[in-house]
Order: structure tokens, then sequence, then C-alpha cells
């Protein structure tokens, strides 16, 4: 019996069996490499931590290995918050997730004690887009947030080009991603309440 | 040999999938601000192109005619997903940087293009070449059109800054509406240049034949 091509029968069984064994090798090399993304991950996110708390590292080892000696998790409800203590000052940083332009962005967040000035920002995984609002990721835009002062439980990201001073609590928009620099004034403007609350601070 | 040649021919410049068959525009106008990202992206489509293209040639005498397309797009989403997977895995900080851009290689319409045009008809080798050189030839306009965006939007050139800062950035140059005049005065440009050939070749015939 020749099979024929074009019967109801064949086109069912064809599709089944294809679409099986396309499926079955990706779920294989996503096993396969899942590991790797995780650690990955991981990494990103001890890399972020470290670089709002403005610890230095060049490799991902000494990344690691800074984190376990240097950083201390701290035992918080909802939230994940860490300590390091730098030149005998304490600094805390939370783990946030706020929503973006295209989707959610983490991040880290770090603060000095009181709550008065930020210490650093990083992010972790973010959607925006690439060229635009994922420019986030640059450090020019990430400096401007090192001691700034937080003022009224935030500080402004301004589409108009600000002074360079650190007590304005102001910082430069990307041009031509005003949404994403607003999503990231009203994550901090969120969870500036959440770290003082966290801390003890009023 | 020589149709290997004609199809990179074909595919880099007379039928180029970009500025003559206006295909792929909508990542043409969207990844093309900045080199790098623009780089990787059209080198992701490149290879979609070219293996989807072989994969679908290997198995045409099998496809039924009815389940055609959607075994095209299931063969360039298995691509896609290997091609994010490889990246996330392998090269953490370029997949962070492309974001959701990998997964929307599979709506490239130049990838099902060439499945359905060349791929289902003829066989896996040349129309792996030809898949192939169909992603050159939009590497090629999307990495022209995002060399003018990045140098007269940022200033620099792979990130490496060219005009000094001190010279205003045209910001309009980022913004998405930009990558329309830029695309379209690159094909005024090359168009006019085709147009003025076949103008000029056949202009030549006429006057050979004594009309």
């Amino acid at each position: 019996m020749t099979l024929n091509r074009e019967s109801k029968i064949y086109t069912v069984v064809f599709t089944v069996i294809v679409t099986f064994l396309f499926v079955f090798i990706l779920s294989g090399l996503n096993t396969f490499t899942s590991d790797m993304v995780k650690k990955n991950q991981e990494i990103f996110k001890i890399k972020a931590i470290l670089n709002a708390f403005g610890l230095s590292y060049v490799s991902n080892d000494e990344a690691m290995e800074k984190f376990k000696s240097e950083v201390s998790k701290l035992d918080v409800k909802d939230y994940e918050l860490y300590k390091v203590i730098m030149n005998g000052q304490e600094i805390y940083a939370v783990v946030f997730s706020g929503s973006g332009l295209w989707g959610n962005i983490t991040g880290v967040l770090a603060v000095d004690k009181d709550v008065s000035r930020i210490v650093g920002i990083d992010f972790i995984s973010q959607s925006e887009t690439p060229g635009l609002g994922g420019r986030i990721e640059e450090a020019w835009f990430k400096e401007q947030f090192k001691g700034e002062q937080i003022k009224d439980d935030g500080i402004i990201v301004s589409t108009t080009k600000v002074p360079d001073s650190k007590d304005d609590s102001m910082v430069d928009a990307i041009t031509g991603a005003t949404l994403t620099s607003k999503s990231i004034e009203n994550i901090i403007r969120t969870y500036v309440p959440v770290l003082k609350q966290l801390l003890g601070v009023n | 040999m020589s149709e290997y040649k004609k199809i990179f021919k074909n595919n880099l410049w007379i039928e180029n999938p970009v500025f003559v068959q206006i295909l792929g525009i909508c990542s043409t106008l969207a990844v093309t601000n900045n080199l790098r990202n623009t780089l990787i992206m059209t080198i992701g489509v490149t290879l979609v192109t070219a293996l989807s293209n072989l994969t679908i040639s290997a198995m045409r005498n099998v496809i039924p005619r009815k389940v055609r397309m959607i075994t095209q797009v299931l063969v360039i989403s298995f691509y896609v997903i290997i091609v994010d997977i490889i990246l996330r895995a392998y090269l953490p900080d370029v997949s962070k940087a492309l974001g959701p851009y990998v997964g929307l290689i599979i709506t490239n319409c130049i990838i099902m293009g060439r499945a359905e045009a060349f791929a289902q008809g003829n066989k896996p080798i040349i129309s792996f070449w030809d898949g192939f050189t169909a992603g050159l030839g939009y590497m090629l306009v999307l990495v022209v059109v995002a060399f003018f965006r990045e140098l007269l939007g940022f200033g620099t050139v792979f990130g490496i800054r060219i005009i000094p800062e001190s010279v205003p950035a045209w910001t309009i140059m980022v913004m998405p509406p930009s990558a329309f005049f830029v695309l379209a005065s690159f094909i005024w440009i090359v168009k006019g240049a085709q147009m003025k050939k076949t103008v000029k070749t056949s202009a030549g015939s006429t006057s050979a034949s004594g009309k």
C-alpha cells in the first residue's frame, strides 16, 4: 500500500510525530542547560548585589567569594534583604521587582542605615527596549544614583538635564526612554518605604 | 557552482530581502540603533534561516501540503529556541542585552519567506545556502542602517566614540521613527542605482538591435 500524503490520517500522524520529535529535542536541550542557566542567573544576582553595594570584583569566582565572605542575608518576611559593613557603616540592600515598560524589572537597591541616601542600584533582569530603555543597564545611568539623597521617600528621574549635585534628589532620565526612566522612579518610590519599614526608620 | 553564485548575488543585492522585497521591516526598525545588538541579532537570523531552510528542504517530500506552513513555523521556532537557549547558557550577557528580540526572530518574514519560496522546492544543501545568503542580505542592510543611527544618535560606532561628546547627538536617530528615514534613504539610493543600471543595459541592447 502506498502512502497517500494528502490523506487525513497521514496528516495527523505526521503532525503528531514531527511536533513530538522537535519538542522532545528541545526539552532535552533545555534540561541539559538548565543548571547552567540557573547558575548564570545566580551569578547575575550576586553581581548585582555587589554592584549595588559598590563592592568591586574582577571575575565571577571572586564575586562569589566576596559575596560569601562580606554579604550577609537578613531574615525578613516577603523581601530579600542583604547587609554589609563597609568602613564601619552598615549598608542595606533589597532585591526589588516592579513593572517597566514591557515587563518586570528586577534589581537591587542599596541604601545607608537611616535610608537617607542611595548607595547604589543595579539591575538583575529587564526586558526594556534594547538601545532605549535597555540602557538602564549602562554604567552612567546607574552611577548617577550613587550617594544621591532621598527626599520624600524617593528621587526624581528628570527628563530635563539636571545639575550633577548629589543633594538635589534628581538624576537624568534616558533620552527616548521616558517611560522606563519613570518606572525606575516609581520602583524606588515603592521600595524606599519598604526599606524604612524593614530597618525601623521613620 | 554558478547556481550558488547566482543565489548569493540575488539574495545580497538584486533581490535583497529588505530593500527589494521589503521583508523583515519590523526588526529593521526596532534593533538598529546599536551596532553590537544588530550584529548579534542578524547572526541569529542568518543561522536560523539557513538551518530551517536545510531542515525543511530535507523533509519536503514527507510534509503534507495542508500542514506545510505549520511545519515550517514549527521548524523555525525550534531553531529560534535553540539559539535562545544557547545564548542564555553560554553568552548570558548577550542574551541579557537582546532581551525579547531573540524570541521575535520567529516572526521575521524573511525566514518563512525563504522556507516557502525556496526550501519547499529545492535540495537541502542549496536551500541552506539560500537561507544563509538571505540572512547575509538582511545583515548587510541592518548593519548599514545601524551604523548611521548609532553614529548620529550616540556619536559612537560599536560603542567607541567617534563624534566628540561636545557635538550634540541627534536624538531622533535613537528612536524608532528615524529608522524609517534612514531605511527609506537607503532604499532610494540603492534602487536608484539599480534602476540606472537596468535602463543603461536595456538602452544598450535596443541601440544594438538598431531600433
